[in-house]
């Protein structure tokens, strides 16, 4: 026996060993959870599945659907419009709102920018939209100021070309304090003494901005959009209370496809392949993230 | 001039104030309509102009929702039911986990860390439709432990907890380990004590956004009595018909309330968690 030995390598097992179980946990809930299902649905993305009647295999068919249906294209542009519209709407107001804030201001009043930008974020789009959804009818409050004004009634939700904005608008009022919030901290970490020295110089603030501020904090502008992507292409609530997707096809998102699809008109394959090409966007959009980041280099 | 121009930025800096001041007052505008439309009376609930201050604290709505004949309480406590058992797992999952990735050596380990991060890129909507299947298959379709079975850890609990853990100093737990104590005791004694901020950033987070899933409500919870609130917002707006408005927003008010609250007392540690989770990559 190797006496000398012996204690490190005990404490190495025995620390291997804490590590499994302490870690245990939460991968193998991982794993069904999370992992397993993903794989799964890329199965189910090749196939037309019925437990009654028998599944079987349709090879590339639901993705030929997706991409050569009319409506599908349609559904597709639509959370691709949505997606960059709210993305570009919630982190630039996100963003010029942190800039308005952040400078010198008492603690009471902090707090109440804090509560009433961040408020909306954390109630859930499904509360928010049926609120909204008063507002935006056509005997609705928006509408019912516009009258009083003596303008035209306008059909937010009820005609195809208002009923996208209308829904974005929406998104930006509830989402963009969150960026507001990320983007007020990062400004924090903007070093004072090259602000000052710009200053001293007579750089214009508009300079200041793009040639120091925004270089600064480009990486978490970055993150910003990939998260605020990531979250854009899933929406469903907002749009499903909203407009149900309509008029006719005009909001429909892939999400509510994927329901539709799978629990409506049970083509379980079919909505798996929606699922997978949502997956995929995000992936594409994550890995041009983490390559553009790389060469963004703080100065 | 050097007086002149700090004036200025000073005039400026209330002028921005001022406009923010505005803006955040309409930000809230959708709220003060919702509370003061939960105490106007059902036959006011239609007329204009709207009103953003209660007219009066009738809560005769709020006796109307629990009255009605949607099953109001038993939804409530689906929510509460939920919230609670995610929340609960994950602070277990989520730092047991983290103290593995962060202070113990194992094989596999950063392998394994990489491989929870990916999930942070996995929409709900691609792993829903197989967990369906498989609920439909072992009776938990319609059972709301069901969805809170999904939620009892998460990448992002994991990756926060350790991203805090690798903040704090490793001395206290190496020291302890040097005395001999056990893995389990170093973290319950010196490692949980440390991450108390973290933890309470996670929970409110935690809380707060299973209080609010729809998506994955809608596809595993279907009939009324097995709803969560955000569902059974949208059927009472359409079961208890247009005229009561004014009984939908009392609902919302109670649903929003747990939320609300807890935002109101934390505010601190929900935008600490929010900037954690954001800035720390």
């Amino acid at each position: 026996m190797t006496v000398i030995a012996a204690p490190t390598s005990d404490l190495r097992s025995s620390q291997a060993r804490a590590g499994y179980l302490f870690a245990f946990p939460a991968l193998a809930l991982y794993f069904v959870f999370v992992l397993a299902p993903v794989v799964v649905t890329v199965i189910l993305s090749f196939a037309y599945y019925d437990p009654q009647l028998g599944s079987h295999w349709v090879g590339l068919d639901n993705f030929k659907r997706f991409f050569f249906d009319f409506r599908s294209k349609q559904i597709f542009w639509n959370t691709l419009r949505f997606t960059l519209f709210a993305v570009t709407g919630n982190v630039s107001v996100g963003l010029l709102l942190a800039l308005a804030l952040n400078r010198a201001m008492p603690g009471w009043l902090l707090y109440f920018f804090r509560l009433a930008f961040f408020l909306p974020v954390i109630i859930a789009a499904a509360f928010v939209s049926i609120v909204w959804g008063y507002f935006y009818q056509d005997n609705g409050i928006f509408n019912y100021y516009l009258r009083t004004l003596d303008l035209p009634a306008v059909h937010w939700l009820t005609s195809a070309a208002n009923a996208m904005p209308s829904i974005v608008f929406m998104d930006v009022w509830k989402n963009t304090g969150f960026f507001m919030i990320i983007f007020i901290a990062a400004l924090q970490g903007v070093p004072r003494t090259i602000m000052e020295a710009a200053i001293m110089d007579g750089t214009s603030p508009w300079r200041r901005f793009w040639r120091i501020t925004l270089p600064w904090i480009s990486p978490v502008v970055f993150f910003a959009i990939v998260y605020a992507s990531i979250g854009a292409l899933q929406v469903y609530e907002s749009i499903y209370i909203l407009t149900k997707g309509g008029p006719g096809d005009a909001t429909r998102s892939m999400s509510i496809n994927i329901v539709e699809e799978a629990f409506g008109s049970f083509q379980i394959g079919y909505g798996a392949s929606v699922a997978v090409v949502m997956t995929l966007v995000i992936l594409v959009i994550t890995g041009v993230q983490l390559v553009i980041s790389r060469r963004l280099v703080r100065y | 001039m050097a007086m002149q121009t700090k004036a200025a930025t000073r005039w400026i800096d209330r002028a921005i104030i001022a406009v923010m001041a505005v803006l955040g007052i309409f930000m809230l505008l959708p709220f003060a309509w919702l509370i003061s439309m939960s105490f106007r009376s059902v036959a006011d609930a239609y007329k204009m102009p709207p009103s953003f201050i209660p007219p009066n604290l009738d809560f005769t709505n709020y006796l109307a929702v629990w009255k009605s004949s949607v099953p109001f309480l038993q939804i409530y406590m689906n929510s509460v039911e939920i919230a609670v058992i995610v929340t609960v797992g994950q602070l277990i999952t989520c730092t047991l986990a983290a103290f593995a990735f962060s202070r113990l050596q194992w094989k596999g380990r950063d392998t394994l860390f990489f491989v929870l991060l990916v999930g942070l890129m996995f929409p709900a909507q691609v792993t829903i439709l197989p967990i369906y299947l498989g609920f439909a298959k072992v009776g938990l379709i319609n059972k709301p432990i069901g969805l809170a079975l999904m939620y009892l850890t998460s990448s992002f609990g994991v990756f926060l907890m350790r991203q805090f853990m690798h903040s704090q100093p490793k001395a206290l737990e190496e020291a302890a380990l040097m005395d001999g104590a056990g893995y389990f005791k170093i973290f319950w004694r010196i490692s949980l004590p440390q991450l108390r901020p973290a933890l309470s950033a996670l929970g409110i987070i935690t809380f707060t956004q299973t209080w609010n899933y729809y998506f994955q409500a809608k596809v595993l919870l279907g009939p009324q009595d097995a709803m969560t609130l955000p569902l059974a917002m949208d059927i009472l707006r359409g079961y208890l018909g247009q005229g009561n408005l004014a009984v939908v927003m009392a609902a919302m008010s109670m649903a929003v309330l747990p939320v609300i609250l807890l935002f109101l007392l934390a505010q601190k540690f929900v935008i600490e968690g929010v900037t954690m989770s954001g800035i720390r990559g």
